[in-house]
């Protein structure tokens, strides 16, 4: 997604939505985390998932917008977006692109399609559009 | 207990074994199938969203943890690509 950022940041706007982690250390842990040393228990508080979105942003330099759901999980259960889930909203407020649910369904490479659809392909690469990845943000 | 049900029961005990075994290699492991059905399935039958739809309004946390905004503050001028996840 960061790639898709750089490409199309002067066309549309992003916004990163950090959600309920989807495998935390008290959950349903990965070998992969492990392996790359993500290791967060379940946030019980506004606090922690600050704290961990922060983590994320630092450690992997991620430039996109971003926005932090509630304890309550309204965003996530809004957009049905655990645990990773994309979408693009249009100029009028409607859903114009709903993407499938993660991992298996989470497609990049759509929301590319549309907006190259809306405003043409763009094929520049520089130094700082390396893909990220991460949990929702590949 | 018959013959045809000790076969019966049998086939189906084998059946399950099976499909947790070609699961446990599909999903990783043992312990991924428990977390694929307990974590994942529930919400499988979720996203009624579709193209046309309103989109819904939330309230969300900036990274500073200091002010909130609402996700319809970032819609108007520009298609908003909304990216939702988590770090793990």
């Amino acid at each position: 997604m960061v790639k898709i950022y750089n490409d199309y940041k002067d066309h549309a706007d992003f916004l990163t939505v950090y959600v309920r982690e989807a495998h935390p250390t008290d959950e349903w842990q990965m070998k992969s985390n492990v392996k790359e040393d993500v290791c967060y228990a379940q946030p019980k508080t506004l606090a922690q998932r600050v704290a961990i979105a922060n983590d994320f942003v630092q450690r992997q330099k991620y430039p996109l917008p971003f926005g932090i759901d509630d304890m309550n999980d309204a965003a996530e259960l809004a957009y049905s977006a655990w645990p990773e889930r994309l979408y693009i909203i249009d100029e009028h407020g409607r859903i114009a692109y709903a993407g499938g649910m993660g991992p298996f369904k989470y497609n990049p490479e759509e929301v590319r399609a549309w907006l190259a659809k809306r405003f043409g392909p763009v094929t520049q690469t520089s130094s700082t559009s390396a893909a990220v990845p991460a949990a929702g943000t590949r | 207990m018959s013959r045809f049900w000790k076969w019966t029961l049998g086939s189906f005990l084998g059946l399950l074994v099976a499909a947790f075994v070609g699961l446990s290699f599909m999903a990783g492991s043992p312990k991924d199938v428990y977390g694929l059905v307990r974590y994942a399935l529930p919400h499988m039958h979720r996203g009624k969203l579709r193209a046309g739809d309103d989109a819904p309004d939330v309230r969300l946390l900036s990274l500073d943890g200091s002010n909130r905004f609402h996700l319809r503050e970032r819609t108007g001028s520009r298609p908003l690509v909304v990216i939702f996840g988590s770090y793990t």
